[in-house]
């Protein structure tokens, strides 16, 4: 089953495109410690997910790209062409001339109506193209103006009229430090509509990777194409192909919609973080083997210690003792130490992935009281390898990843709203002040559900 | 039992057939019909004989597409499933109940039940429809009729585990995500089914089709496939053809049967000669069936009250206003009782309706450039109204449902003072 990706903004187009390359040179690459019947396998799901096929060979990305500007939509596409071996559609994009100033409201109550048309018409030529649809990943950033605004806009389209179709938006949250000075009014905005219309929010942290890109891939001088291969590195370890179950050899139809019942059932929890193991640069590839033992210790305790990496984590994490109360249920102004999930899905890729020992990641200390870890966890393997990588370990979890950092944009963001700074930038375009207490008590809500997991 | 001397049939001229040839001919027309050694043996009680027509029992009642040869249940499985369904249907003997599982006895009362099940519905016939080959694509069964008439729910929940509402809200949405997911796949299927019928246009022999189906495109590319099929016809005339001489000759097992119950042990109830065809009444249903009728009363009565309060008041009215009573007073009371006329007819109409005109089944699936007028056949937008007209149905109940609940909700509400009531982020 297909899924059609709507790239929004500069954000969503540059990453979208490292999605797409990342995607297709691990199906075409040579190095998937597999047989080769295996291996046409595993291109041929990727490629019916992701790709289409016309006339003259090339295959074309199911995708849309939209923005207010045309240099980032502009070059996205020449860097897809000039690679030769994919593109994307001749007539998949949207953009305007005039930015947006990152501003939200603009994005939302002028942009989104003005353009709705349009921009709804190209995703329905790019569906009619699929055979059977599974859903929608939605690209975007939630701090800038065009991405976030239009996001919301369209994801709230997207329920409207493909009510039936899976809606995952793949987030950017910002730098905490960031540039845009009303980046958290921005966040919450798009953070509460997302809530409402879409299907699961899968958050990539800029901190969290720019951190990754400094300390395991020793990129001295960190850009943002590097920032994006490594997380389309993460998205391209979750999405592509992995066995339907246990002791198959038949790929799975519908990856996006087995995570989703799996993780994201419960309408208040739909907050997902990544992990993933090992990350390294190129070079040091050659020289590492490891063992399914040693990575998924660091994957389990990467996850009840909320590290964002393989180094630097925590080891004095852990679970809490059966009988005493779990230590997530104390107020937020202590340190959240233990992690406590709702749900997990780990994907593993590689050599003898068969042997691998899960049993850590089925204790019921990792989880809340009213979801027994057969349910709560869930894992998908393959024995072809990812991206070069003999082997490497996924996680996607529901769990409190991400109280801390939504509890600090709500704070900023309130602190913003309590002295009404730069209110009038939203007022203007139609955004009343009702909107913003609309969404700071949902975001409220959100944390307070997870804080009392 | 003796043999039976083969006697002339006066109709025909042909000979008569024999209890063992009748009862062949019922087993060839059932699936996993046994021998008729062992309905024989059934008679007398022989424990051999249970683990048969258990089997056959079971694949009588089970929905059997659900079932592939690789997944049929043990056969306690299978012998639990033919009791449940035996007393859900109202099958008047206890005895079956207490049967054991694992099929060691058992024979003669299996006997018994499969009597009934023939006597009470053309069984045979059911279960032929039910196994039809399907040369064409057809028209997708519509269940939602089945699903609506189910009503809300009654409570078992007695004294039990306490649930934690978010698992139950988790399963709820997994049960959505799981309904999104069969739209999809049935969107899928009617693409590819137009993609198939749009390329195979003019391959068909049958001018009035004009275009393959599925299981003829299948048949064409894998010719083991056609071998297949041929087989599976064949074994559908072999039963049909059984069919047929059951019906003809079932008069010799019915006499047959009679005697069964006659060397029944005298502790069980005593039989009829012909098992009585019982209604069937699923098991809530009677206290249900009072309690509308209850409501039914109130209802009845209330509406009297009504009507006799706005006929006292209107009756006031007119005749403070004058004596209106001219012609132009009778048109406009004629007109408004020919209105009430209609609309009590068009009340009653849709009540006797019920669930409305079941959309037909049985169709199939034909693809059709232009608008060419056929008469036989149902065209697609007839069918999408009746769909439509279905639907339209089902959201009015649903609201009236959802109606019923907000009202518990706020009776409960105001039980609670105090309460206070946070909503979900909806839109």
């Amino acid at each position: 089953m297909s899924i059609v990706t709507v790239q929004l903004g500069q954000c969503g187009n540059q990453i979208g495109f490292e999605v797409f390359d990342t995607l297709f040179s691990d199906s075409h690459s040579s190095q998937g410690l597999c047989s080769k019947k295996e291996n046409e396998a595993y291109q041929a799901s990727c490629k019916e997910r992701f790709f289409r096929e016309e006339e003259n060979g090339v295959p074309i990305a199911r995708a849309v790209l939209v923005d207010m500007e045309p240099k980032v939509i502009n070059q996205t596409l020449s860097k897809a062409a000039r690679s030769g071996q994919w593109k994307y559609g001749e007539h998949a994009c949207f953009c305007q001339k005039q930015g947006s100033g990152n501003n939200w409201a603009y994005g939302y109550s002028v942009h989104g109506p003005r353009n709705e048309e349009s921009i709804m018409n190209l995703i329905q030529k790019e569906v009619e193209k699929c055979d059977s649809l599974s859903g929608f990943f939605i690209i975007m950033s939630i701090a800038g103006g065009t991405g976030s605004g239009l996001g919301a806009f369209i994801t709230q389209n997207l329920q409207d009229q493909y009510s039936n179709s899976l809606r995952m938006n793949q987030i950017i949250w910002p730098y905490g430090t960031g540039e845009v000075i009303v980046q958290n009014y921005n966040s919450i905005l798009t953070l509460s509509h997302l809530y409402r219309s879409s299907d699961a929010l899968l958050v990539h942290e800029n901190d969290a990777v720019h951190k990754i890109c400094a300390k395991l891939m020793n990129i001295k001088q960190i850009s943002f194409s590097d920032i994006n291969q490594v997380l389309a590195h993460q998205l391209g370890s979750v999405f592509q192909p992995t066995y339907s179950e246990e002791g198959s050899f038949h790929y799975r139809r519908n990856p996006l919609g087995d995570l989703m019942e799996n993780l994201v059932p419960h309408p208040e929890f739909k907050m997902l973080g990544i992990r993933n193991i090992p990350q390294m640069s190129e070079n040091s590839l050659a020289y590492s083997t490891f063992t399914w033992a040693g990575l998924l210790k660091h994957l389990r305790q990467m996850l009840i210690s909320n590290a964002k990496m393989e180094e630097g984590i925590d080891w004095q994490v852990r679970p809490p003792i059966s009988g005493l109360p779990a230590l997530g249920k104390m107020s937020l102004k202590k340190e959240l130490r233990f992690n406590t999930s709702i749900a997990n899905l780990v994907i593993l890729r590689g050599k003898e992935v068969q042997s691998a020992d899960l049993e850590g990641f089925k204790d019921p200390a990792l989880y809340t009281s009213w979801l027994e870890p057969d349910t709560a966890f869930n894992v998908w393997k393959t024995q072809r390898a990812f991206n070069r990588y003999e082997k490497s370990a996924a996680l996607v979890s529901n769990s409190q990843f991400l109280i801390r950092p939504l509890d600090v944009i709500v704070g900023k963001a309130w602190n913003m709203f309590a002295s009404k700074a730069y209110i009038h930038q939203y007022t203007k375009f139609g955004i009343k002040e009702e909107d913003f207490l609309d969404s700071f008590t949902l975001l409220e809500q959100v944390v307070s559900s997870y804080s009392n997991i | 039992m003796g043999r039976r001397r083969r006697r002339v049939d006066p109709e025909t001229g042909a000979g008569a057939w024999t209890l063992p040839e009748v009862i062949a001919a019922l087993s060839r027309s059932l699936p996993a019909g046994p021998s008729p050694e062992i309905f024989r043996r059934a008679k007398f009680d022989r424990p051999e004989a249970a683990p048969a027509l258990w089997r056959l029992l079971f694949h009588v009642l089970a929905p059997l597409p659900a079932y592939g040869p690789s997944t049929l249940p043990a056969p306690e499985a299978q012998a639990r499933l033919v009791k449940a369904v035996l007393r859900s249907q109202g099958y008047p003997r206890p005895v079956l109940a207490q049967l054991p599982e694992d099929g060691s006895q058992g024979s003669r009362e299996l006997l018994l039940a499969l009597s009934w099940l023939l006597a009470r519905e053309p069984l045979i016939e059911r279960l032929l429809v039910q196994a039809r080959v399907q040369l064409g694509d057809q028209v997708p069964e519509f269940e939602g009729e089945a699903l609506a008439s189910c009503g809300p729910p009654t409570s078992h929940m007695g004294a039990q585990v306490p649930t934690d509402l978010r698992y139950v809200q988790w399963l709820m949405g997994k049960l959505w995500f799981r309904w999104r997911h069969l739209i999809s796949s049935q969107q899928e299927q009617c693409t590819l089914l137009g993609k198939i019928h749009l390329y195979t246009r003019g391959c068909h022999s049958d001018q009035d089709l004009g275009h393959l189906s599925v299981t003829e495109t299948e048949m064409l590319r894998d010719p083991e496939g056609g071998q297949q099929l041929l087989r599976a016809l064949g074994w559908e005339n072999a039963r049909l053809t059984a069919a047929l001489e059951w019906r003809r000759w079932e008069l010799v097992f019915w006499q047959w049967m009679d005697t069964v119950p006659g060397i029944c042990p005298p502790e069980g109830p005593a039989a009829a000669s012909q098992p009585p065809v019982l209604p069937r009444i699923p098991e809530p249903g009677l206290g249900e069936l009072e309690r509308v009728v209850q409501e039914m009363q109130a209802l009845h009565e209330e509406l009297q009250e009504a009507a006799t309060t706005r006929r006292v008041a209107w009756e006031a009215q007119a005749s403070v206003g004058g004596p209106g009573r001219g012609p132009q007073w009778s048109a406009v009371r004629r007109a408004s009782q020919e209105a009430v006329e209609q609309e009590l007819a068009a009340l009653r109409r849709s009540w006797e309706q019920g669930g409305g005109p079941a959309p037909p089944q049985g169709h199939r699936l034909v693809r059709r450039e232009g608008s060419s007028a056929r008469a036989q056949g149902l065209r697609a937008a007839e069918l999408t109204g009746l769909l439509r007209d279905q639907e339209a149905r089902l959201q009015a109940a649903l609201r009236q449902l959802q109606g019923q609940c907000q009202q518990e909700l706020a009776r409960l509400a105001a039980a609670l003072p105090g309460l206070i009531w946070i909503l979900p982020p909806g839109r």
